[in-house]
C-alpha cells in the first residue's frame, strides 16, 4: 500500500481569505505545495490573477469579493465549491491611542477582522460549503497581540481578540461534524503589512523590538507552514486551540 | 487700493499660519501628562523632553492623523528636532 504522509493535503480544496498577499498568499502557496487546491478570495482582482497564473488554473482558482459587504459574503459562497478547509487570513490593522478611538475606526476594523469572518463562516456552514465528518479543518489567523497589552494596539488587539475566543466557541458547535477549528496567533512578521506599521514607529524602536525574538521576526511562509499543519490529517485531534508563533517572544525569558 | 489689498491678503495669510501655528502648539503639549505646557515652546527640542516616549510619539502621530489629516512618519520624528520644525514639516511640507 502506498503511503500518504499525514502532512499532505492531496484531495482537500481550502478556501482562503486575504489571498492576494502577505500570509493569505503565502498560505495559497502551501495549499497547492502540499497537494492541494486553492481558492483565494480577496479585494484586489489583479493580485489574484497573478496568484492563479503562479500556482496553475488547475490547482488555483479565485473569487473576487470585498468580505466587509454582505454581498460579498453571498456571492463568495454562492460561488465557492464545497470544501475541507476555510482560511480566515484577511485583516487590517492601525494604531491608535486610546483617547483617539472613535467608533468610526473601531467599526472599521472590527468589520474588517471580526465581523466579515464571523459572517463568512456562518453562511458556509448554514449552506453546508465545507465537508462533515471528512476532517474539515478552519483556521483563524489571530494574532499574539491578543495575548498581551501593546500600547496603541486596542483596535487591532480586541479584533484578534474577538476572533480567537469565536475560534473556540465554533470549534464546539463544529466538533459533532468533526469540523476543527484552530487560530493561529503570529508575532512580528514580515508582510507589507507590517512594513507599513514600521513606517509609523522609528527605526531604532523595530531594531529594539526584533531583539527581543529569539528566533527573530517570522515569515509569512512560517505562519503558511503551521496553517497546512492545521489543515492536514496530521493534527486531526486538535481543535479550539490557538498555536502561538512568536519566535520565542514571548515565553522565553532571558 | 489694490497694492493695500494684497498686503491685507498676505497680513491675514500670515495671521492665518500664526493661529494654527500656535494651535499646533496647544495641540502638541496636551499629549503630555507631566510636563508643564509653559514649557513646551516652538524652539523645544521635543525628543529631550523627560516625558518624550514611544507613547508619547504614537499620541503626536494620531493627534497629526485627527487634525491635520495627515500621516506621520517615523521619519518626521526622527529628523525634526524643533517643534516648529515639525509643524512647518507637516503643515508646510518643508524639509527640516
Amino acid at each position: 500500500m502506498e503511503y500518504k504522509s499525514p502532512f499532505s493535503l492531496e484531495g482537500k480544496n481550502i478556501l482562503v481569505t486575504g489571498a492576494s498577499s502577505g500570509i493569505g498568499l503565502n498560505i495559497c502557496k502551501a495549499v497547492v505545495a502540499s497537494g492541494g487546491k486553492v481558492i483565494g478570495v480577496a479585494r484586489r482582482e489583479g493580485m489574484l490573477q497573478e496568484m492563479t497564473n503562479e500556482l496553475g488554473f488547475d490547482k488555483a482558482s479565485y473569487i473576487h469579493a470585498d468580505l466587509a459587504l454582505d454581498e460579498g459574503i453571498a456571492k463568495v459562497v454562492d460561488a465557492m465549491p464545497e470544501v475541507n478547509g476555510v482560511v480566515c487570513a484577511a485583516g487590517i490593522a492601525k494604531m491608535l491611542p486610546l483617547k483617539f478611538i472613535k467608533r468610526q475606526a473601531l467599526e472599521e476594523i472590527l468589520n474588517i477582522n471580526y465581523f466579515s469572518i464571523v459572517l463568512l463562516l456562518s453562511q458556509i456552514v448554514r449552506q453546508k460549503k465545507i465537508r462533515k465528518n471528512d476532517n474539515s479543518s478552519i483556521v483563524l489567523i489571530s494574532s499574539v497581540a491578543q495575548q498581551i497589552g501593546t500600547k496603541s494596539s486596542l483596535l487591532y488587539t480586541g479584533s484578534k481578540a474577538a476572533l480567537s475566543a469565536a475560534g473556540r466557541v465554533i470549534a464546539n458547535e463544529l466538533s459533532s461534524q468533526k469540523i476543527r477549528v484552530n487560530s493561529i496567533e503570529p508575532g512580528m512578521v514580515q508582510t507589507a503589512m507590517a512594513s507599513e506599521m514600521e513606517d509609523v514607529v522609528s527605526r531604532e524602536s523595530i531594531d529594539k523590538d526584533k531583539e527581543k525574538y529569539p528566533l527573530g521576526y517570522g515569515t509569512a511562509a512560517d505562519v503558511a507552514n503551521a496553517t497546512v499543519f492545521l489543515l492536514a490529517e496530521a493534527s486531526k485531534w486538535m481543535t479550539g486551540q490557538s498555536l502561538t508563533l512568536d519566535g520565542g517572544r514571548y515565553k522565553l525569558i532571558d | 487700493m489694490k497694492q493695500n489689498s494684497r498686503i491685507n491678503k498676505i497680513t491675514n495669510f500670515k495671521k492665518a499660519n500664526n493661529m494654527e501655528k500656535n494651535q499646533f502648539l496647544q495641540s502638541f503639549a496636551e499629549q503630555f501628562d507631566e510636563t508643564d505646557p509653559s514649557v513646551i515652546t516652538f524652539d523645544t527640542e521635543f525628543k529631550e523632553l523627560e516625558e518624550w516616549s514611544s507613547m508619547v510619539a504614537l499620541m503626536i502621530i494620531a493627534m497629526v492623523d485627527e487634525n491635520y489629516n495627515k500621516k506621520l512618519t517615523g521619519a518626521d520624528l526622527r529628523e525634526t528636532r524643533t517643534i516648529e520644525q515639525l509643524f512647518d514639516r507637516i503643515v508646510q511640507n518643508k524639509p527640516a
